[in-house]
């Protein structure tokens, strides 16, 4: 019994020796533009992108056996990095830790990869299928698109043009400014906005939370078939209000403001302050919350 | 040439308030609306089944018009790539309520978008058996999402068919709809990303 337990033991571990094996460690570094760009490409595993001060990008990764090799090239302030899978292959997994030049622009693309970015001044444009994405943004223009993937955007506030689309994933985005564009079919999209010119804001099914603070003469527009619209945003200068639904319910923290009701449907509209702004919400079935306190 | 009883119109006022048809033109239309939707066996009195045909009418003409502006609309999300070939569709389809087939055939008369939307059609399953089952589960049901919302939103345009919000709620569905088709169908390309 005693040999047999020995045995099973030592046969285990053999077992487990290529797997422990198959997973191997690449590194390069290549030199690269102070504002170039930066093209990255995994289809599953991990992403983790960072910006530093210097004038080159640097690739650490862990790949699986089922990954071929990692391209790095740099040419005419254009870095590519690539994870290679075998033709017909989508499965080697690798976990890439790269550092790019702080102001690059950054075009990601992953499958099932999740990806992180943190101090990247430059513009950013990263599409995703399944993976997450979690980003810092600064004055940089935003594209983002996953079609199931979760997004978690962190801004400080400077105004940029930041435009995120998803199918299903959920968006939340903090210290936004600027101009947002944001489209979701059943994700939840919780927006936070320091300094917002305009948002653009749509959802099918998916719930929307917004907490912003306006610039003057700005406009906010958000529709939803069945979501619920929870708005609380101020304005340099207020803004004048319409919202509408055809079978939610309106409220408000404006003591006076009253829904109408008419034959089919509500709406509300109004003024807050000099009425310099524009905000339109509209809604199916989903019920609706105005509020100019933030 | 002017016939014997033909006189010169001097003003406005000459002019008859009403011109009547030389017959009655209604049993026609009756009869064409009965051909086309048979009231027997709905339990409803002729007068409400054309009422209701006549509120499904008028949300197919609203939904027409407006047809033109979901494809310009559309071209904020441009289909790129090749065309995809498979020939059989495979589409999570809500069946629409009554009457929404009217709305649906109006909406579809831009035979681009038609052609697209059934293209993407097509070849969905083939895109969704290409993603990781966690996202091809969440893919799937924020398009059975879509098709009730649509469905929802033309039950309600039955209703009230010439509600601007409504219409407007149904033309950013179609858009949306067509958003995700391509998303799906761009994420699943090979060396393209979406």
């Amino acid at each position: 019994m005693r040999i047999s337990i020995k045995l099973s033991a030592a046969l285990l571990a053999l077992s487990a020796a290529p797997l422990a094996l198959a997973e191997k460690a690449f590194d390069k570094e290549v030199a690269a533009e102070e504002r170039g760009v930066v093209e990255v490409s995994n289809t599953s595993g991990m992403v983790e992108i960072s910006g530093w001060d210097r004038h080159a990008v640097s690739v650490h990764g862990e790949l699986d056996e089922g990954v071929e090799r990692v391209d790095v090239t740099s040419e005419a302030g254009r870095t590519l990095i690539k994870v290679v899978l075998p033709e017909h292959s989508r499965h080697g997994e690798a976990r890439l830790h790269i550092k790019i030049p702080k102001d690059s622009e950054l075009h990601l693309t992953t499958v099932s990869a999740d990806a992180t970015v943190s101090g990247v001044n430059g513009a950013q444009r990263v599409n995703a299928v399944s993976g997450d994405v979690t980003t810092e943004i600064a004055a940089g223009n935003l594209e983002l698109k996953t079609v199931s993937g979760d997004v978690k955007i962190k801004g400080h506030g400077q105004p940029a043009q930041l435009r995120v689309t998803t199918v299903s994933g959920d968006v939340h985005l903090e210290h936004g400014g600027g101009d947002l564009e944001t489209t979701t079919v059943s994700g939840t999209l919780v927006v936070s906005l320091d300094t917002a010119r305009s948002v653009h804001a749509r959802t099918t099914s998916g719930d929307m939370h917004f907490d912003a603070r306006m610039t003057r003469g700005s406009s906010f527009e958000a529709s939803t078939v069945s979501g619920d619209l929870n708005v609380r945003a101020s304005a340099e200068g207020g803004y004048a209000y319409e919202v509408s639904t055809f079978s939610g319910d309106i409220s408000d923290c404006f003591g006076g403001a009253k829904a109408e009701k008419g034959i089919i449907g509500h709406s509300m509209s109004g003024s807050r302050g000099e009425g310099a702004g524009h905000m339109r919400l509209k809604t199916m079935s989903g019920d609706v919350q105005l509020c100019d306190r933030t | 040439m002017t016939g014997p009883k033909e006189h010169k119109v001097k003003s406005l006022a000459e002019l008859p308030q009403a011109l009547e048809p030389a017959r009655d033109l209604w049993p026609g239309i009756e009869a064409a609306l009965k051909t086309q939707v048979p009231a027997a066996g709905t339990g409803l009195s002729p007068a409400r089944v054309r009422l209701g045909q006549l509120r499904w009418f008028a949300a197919a003409a609203m939904v027409a018009s407006v047809a033109v502006g979901v494809w310009i609309g559309r071209d904020l999300v441009p289909l790129s790539g090749p065309a995809p070939s498979v020939a059989q569709a495979t589409a999570p389809r809500v069946t629409p309520a009554q009457g929404a087939n009217a709305v649906d055939a109006a909406f579809v008369s831009d035979p681009r978008y038609a052609r697209q939307r059934a293209e993407l059609l097509q070849s969905l399953q083939t895109r969704l058996d290409a993603m990781p089952e966690p996202a091809r589960a969440k893919v799937t049901a924020s398009l059975a999402t879509i098709e009730t919302a649509k469905k929802d939103l033309e039950s309600a345009l039955g209703k009230d068919p010439s509600n601007a919000l409504l219409q407007e709620l149904l033309i950013n569905t179609y858009q949306d709809e067509m958003r995700a088709l391509t998303d799906v169908h761009e994420a699943s390309d090979p060396g393209r990303g979406i």
